[in-house]
């Protein structure tokens, strides 16, 4: 292989001219490649909504006829509940009903004040009750019962999700991907010539044959949706392109985490099928997320101004990065447990833990993540808005005690807003990418071609300009729309979601990809104060890639389009 | 579930705000690219801190300047490199409004599309508006005293010869940053006492404001004082009227009209003039023209209103101001870059607007052509239909500064000129010839140009 490798990179020398009209040509087709695959996936993401499912009927007597579109519901006056009776006796959020199966539900009274009576027998509140289908329920005085879905009309709903727009197919994309990948090879060859090894060529052939296997296997099993995966597929292409330009020798590594994350994802969905097995592993997780970091702290080693590596032997790895999984994990819920102090207690409690850890390790970019995470979700489990702001506060007042004692970060604020201003110095970073990135214009320069490679950090924290030096602003830009078109996936399928767990899991998902992105970019181009975070999937560094494929599963998680998530068990 | 399906509105927030970020950054990458691209830091451009690609070159495409990854290589003669350096700019950037600095991002062939990418890496090629040769001809005839020659075509805007001294030669070893007047462009970055030539700014006013101004007499006896100073001219000019007192540049029958127009009507006009604005080319703003109309203090009002006193003018804007008089009173912003399209040539460049009023200007033009004839000499501007006006600026040197301003109205050299020699004496004996020559050199290029 290396001999053909070579072969290829004679031609291309002998015949420089014509090498070099061809970039001028490649420039234009990785772009509309891009955009071709990139905007298909977003819009079959975007426009493919789902009908919720029915899992049965709230009959409320004098005739409120409910569908309950959700495993968990809220049972109250207020409107934002999920079965809303607007009866003066019935609280606000009054009780929960859960689904346990076609049969069976778990009621729980939340009100202290009124009262659940099933059978004639007065239920305590805040106690689970298992229940039937047909027992009568007297919440407050008013006469109710749960109908399971018939059996027609099970039919019925299955027809309407049916007629539902199915997800794209995913062939023409996968096409797309692997000529975009082939034909970035041919362009690593004519631009880095004998600097070329071998390795990022054979990473790049084994991810394009990883991804047809991948989606051939599922599409066998079912599964329909793969816009997610394909997205993820790209912007590792990107990933594997920016990293052969910078360190060809590093491809191995890239490609080895992705494959593990790959695997993490697959197993995370699949486990996340039975909600009941997942919430059994929290208090696995949390003590696994506090040992690791813990260990972090022990025998953390300082790259890049914050202690947040772990290196053994010559395996080296970014523990937060990690622990973000676990953090969205485990600050998710179901409806039961939001309602529950101590799950709210516990949470609030790991995430000082794993703030105080990442402050101690100086890594404050990755505490501001976290912080904000924990800030999104929290107000999702309790929609409580003032509490948000009074925390908001509080870390602001602590991020100004940050700026005094940490003149190194105080420095880079110093310099924000005017780097041009500090050219040489504190605005190094910045200033370069963008003058290269700008060098860049809209279609690159061509993979391999850059400059900006030479700039320390530049396929970490300044990755945005790499790429658009190299792929040019319109795929820079792209790839930004991946991830808010994630976030809003994720909001859009609550609607049909069946339990609040998998809906906060991806809102918490998509809140980290989003901070995640944000700093990299704004802090990359002068937007905000440079803090050194990655961007998911592009930036190179094997926990970053890892974290950005695990992190897909809670986005998979939450696709409740029809066969469309190998996260939810498909119906016999 | 409905309530977190409303709460989840918040991650849509951050979303907006990736969003309005990226916008923004987009805005500014369009509106910034260019200058973002050609900043020093980028090393696909510069090699040891020069620019590496890129030519330069005049109207008739002879090359005054190439950049390369070999260093900066500039044309051949010694004579063509001192003559357009001021233009073309040094090495080193240290020409602030040199070619090499202001069309830095048209040199390194950026365009949004692209950025700085180019598959020959060998840049642009940038088409001034000088011709060299006309230069090298004013670089001559100024020697080696201090000044300069501009000209422009007063329909199109095109800057056709900018020479400034003293000058250097960009291949050799540069002289010191601290030794400035190299460095300067005094046609750009100069603000120079203006004298006599200032009375055109004069007469403007008395025309639009003097209803008498046919009937005004003065009897110059030489001296001329007022309040117990002299307005002393060279030698009595006797009685003179308007035109007269303008084609001999008399100072007391113009210290008296100055009076007559008042303090405030001054200052309107010299701002209407377009000399208290700095004047803007290719992006490159000019240094600003300052003045002074005192209105309870006559005999200073008077000076200022002949030029001298606290005046001091942008020579670029001064020679729009001529070319505004040449073009019926619209002004033409002057430009550096040679036109890709022959649009400009017929449409006329850029207006700045009205500075004089059509007949206001048709008036000065037919009072600076009675100059020529009654005090330059038209046989001495042979072939040329020449409108001028002298200038002998006291500076409180040994020697005045020689002005000389006006503009030809040939169909094929519509040229509006400016040329200042420091301490060079009487503007129509010093600064009148070096115009002349410099006009000859631009008639026989193009008709040279246009044989071909």
């Amino acid at each position: 292989m290396e001999n053909i490798l070579y072969k290829f990179i004679n031609i291309t020398q002998t015949y420089p001219e014509l090498a070099r009209e061809l970039t001028t040509v490649l420039r234009w087709i990785f772009v509309v490649l891009a955009a071709y695959i990139l905007l298909v996936s977003i819009f079959s993401l975007l426009t493919t909504r789902c009908t919720p499912e029915i899992w049965g009927y709230f009959l409320v007597e004098n005739g409120g006829n409910y569908p309950i579109t959700h495993w968990e519901n809220v049972i109250g006056r207020s409107r934002s509940s999920d079965i809303n009776i607007p009866v003066r006796t019935i609280s606000n959020n009054h009780a929960i009903l859960n689904r346990q199966d076609e049969k069976k539900w778990i009621f729980k009274s939340l009100s202290e004040n009124s009262t659940s009576v099933v059978n004639g027998y007065k239920l305590e509140p805040n106690k689970r009750y298992l229940i039937n289908t047909g027992d009568e329920i007297v919440m407050g005085g008013v006469h109710c019962t749960v109908a399971p879905a018939s059996v027609e009309e099970s039919r019925n709903n299955e027809k309407m999700r049916r007629l539902d727009k199915t997800p794209v197919a995913p062939w023409k994309i996968l096409l797309a991907i692997t000529l975009f990948q082939l034909l970035t090879i041919v362009q690593l060859i004519i631009a880095k010539g004998e600097n070329l090894t071998l390795s990022p060529v054979i990473c790049i052939l084994l991810l394009c044959a990883v991804m047809w296997t991948y989606v051939a296997f599922f599409k066998a099993m079912g599964s329909k949706g793969f816009e997610m995966e394909m997205i993820a597929f790209f912007m590792t292409t990107i990933n594997f392109a920016v990293t052969a330009s910078w360190n060809p020798g590093n491809n191995v590594k890239e490609f080895i985490s992705a494959m593990l994350g790959l695997g993490l994802m697959i197993f995370m969905c699949l486990y996340m099928r039975d909600l009941d097995r997942t919430r059994r592993l929290k208090p696995l997780v949390i003590g696994l997320s506090v040992l690791i970091l813990i260990l972090n702290l022990l025998l953390g080693t300082i790259r890049y101004g914050a202690a947040n590596w772990i290196t053994i032997g010559s395996f080296s790895f970014q523990p937060s990065e990690i622990v973000k999984l676990a953090f969205i994990l485990i600050g998710a819920g179901t409806l039961e447990e939001l309602y529950q102090k101590n799950s709210t207690y516990m949470y609030a409690a790991f995430s000082f833990f794993c703030l105080a850890c990442l402050a101690i390790m100086g890594d404050f970019g990755t505490a501001l993540i976290f912080l904000t995470t924990y800030l999104v979700v929290s107000f999702l489990r309790s929609g409580d808005l003032s509490r948000m702001i009074l925390a908001f506060v509080g870390a602001g007042l602590m991020g100004v005690m940050i700026l005094r004692f940490k003149p190194y970060i105080a420095s880079r604020f110093a310099v924000w807003g005017h780097v041009w201003d500090f050219a040489d110095d504190q605005g190094y970073q910045q200033t370069r990418t963008m003058s290269f990135g700008a060098g860049g214009g809209m279609l690159g320069l061509g993979a391999g071609n850059g400059s900006l490679r030479h700039v320390g950090a530049s396929s970490t924290d300044l990755v945005f300009g790499f790429v658009m030096e190299e792929w040019g602003f319109i795929i820079a830009v792209l790839l930004v729309l991946c991830v808010i078109t994630l976030t809003i996936f994720a909001v859009m399928n609550i609607v049909a979601g069946r339990s609040t767990f998998y809906t906060i899991c991806a809102c918490g998902a998509a809140t980290m990809f989003l901070l995640q992105t944000i700093l990299n970019v704004f802090g990359a181009v002068d937007l905000f104060p440079l803090t050194g975070v990655t961007f998911p999937f592009v930036s190179t560094g094997g926990t970053s890639m890892l974290a950005s494929w695990a992190m897909l599963s809670y986005f998979k998680a939450a696709d409740m389009r029809q066969s469309a998530s190998l996260a939810v068990r498909k119906e016999a | 579930m409905r309530k977190q399906e409303r709460r989840a509105y918040i991650c849509l927030l951050l979303a907006l705000v990736l969003f309005t970020g990226v916008c923004v950054f987009g805005v500014r990458f369009v509106q910034h690219g260019g200058e973002w691209a050609s900043f020093y830091g980028n090393t696909q451009i510069y090699t040891d801190g020069m620019i590496n690609r890129g030519t330069v070159c005049d109207r008739y495409d002879e090359v005054l300047m190439e950049c390369t990854r070999d260093g900066i290589i500039y044309n051949d003669e010694y004579d063509v490199r001192r003559a357009t350096v001021h233009a073309v700019g040094d090495p080193a950037g240290n020409i602030a409004s040199g070619a090499i600095n202001v069309f830095k991002s048209q040199l390194i062939g950026y365009d949004l599309l692209n950025g700085t990418y180019d598959t020959s890496a060998e840049g642009k090629r940038i088409k001034l508006t000088i011709d060299a040769r006309a230069n090298v001809a004013a670089y001559n005839a100024l020697g080696d005293r201090t000044g300069l020659v501009g000209v422009f075509n007063w329909k199109t805007g095109e800057v056709l010869c900018m020479v400034s001294t003293p000058t250097f030669d960009p291949a050799g070893r540069l002289p010191d940053t601290e030794d400035g007047g190299y460095y300067f462009n005094n046609f750009i970055d100069g603000a120079i006492t203006p004298g006599s030539t200032f009375k055109l700014v004069t007469s403007a006013a008395v025309i639009d404001n003097l209803k008498n101004r046919d009937s005004f007499t003065f009897d110059c006896d030489g001296v001329n004082e007022y309040n117990g100073v002299d307005f002393t001219d060279i030698h009595a000019h006797g009685e003179v009227n308007f035109r007269s007192a303008l084609a001999q540049s008399c100072n007391g029958a113009f210290g008296e009209l100055t009076r007559d127009v008042g303090a405030d009507v001054m200052q309107e006009y010299t701002e209407k003039a377009g000399l208290t604005e700095p004047v803007e080319m290719d992006g490159v703003k000019t240094a600003t023209g300052s003045f002074s109309f005192p209105s309870g203090d006559n005999v200073k009002l008077s000076w200022a209103g002949i030029g001298q006193a606290d005046d001091l003018v942008n020579p670029c804007a001064m020679l729009v101001y001529v070319g505004a008089i040449a073009n019926e009173g619209e002004a033409i912003q002057p430009t550096m870059i040679k036109s890709a399209t022959f649009l400009r040539e017929i449409t006329g460049g850029k207006s700045l607007g009205r500075y004089l009023e059509k007949g206001t200007a048709l008036e000065l033009r037919s009072m600076m052509k009675n100059n020529v004839i009654e005090n330059y000499g038209e046989e001495n501007f042979e072939g040329l239909d020449i409108y001028a006006k002298s200038g002998t600026a006291e500076t409180g040197s040994y020697r005045p500064d020689a002005w000389f301003v006006g503009f030809t109205d040939d169909t094929d050299a519509p040229y509006a000129f400016v040329v200042w020699v420091k301490e060079g004496g009487y503007g129509s004996e010093v600064a009148a010839p070096i115009a002349r020559s410099v006009i000859w050199a631009l008639k026989e290029d193009r008709g040279q140009y246009e044989s071909e």
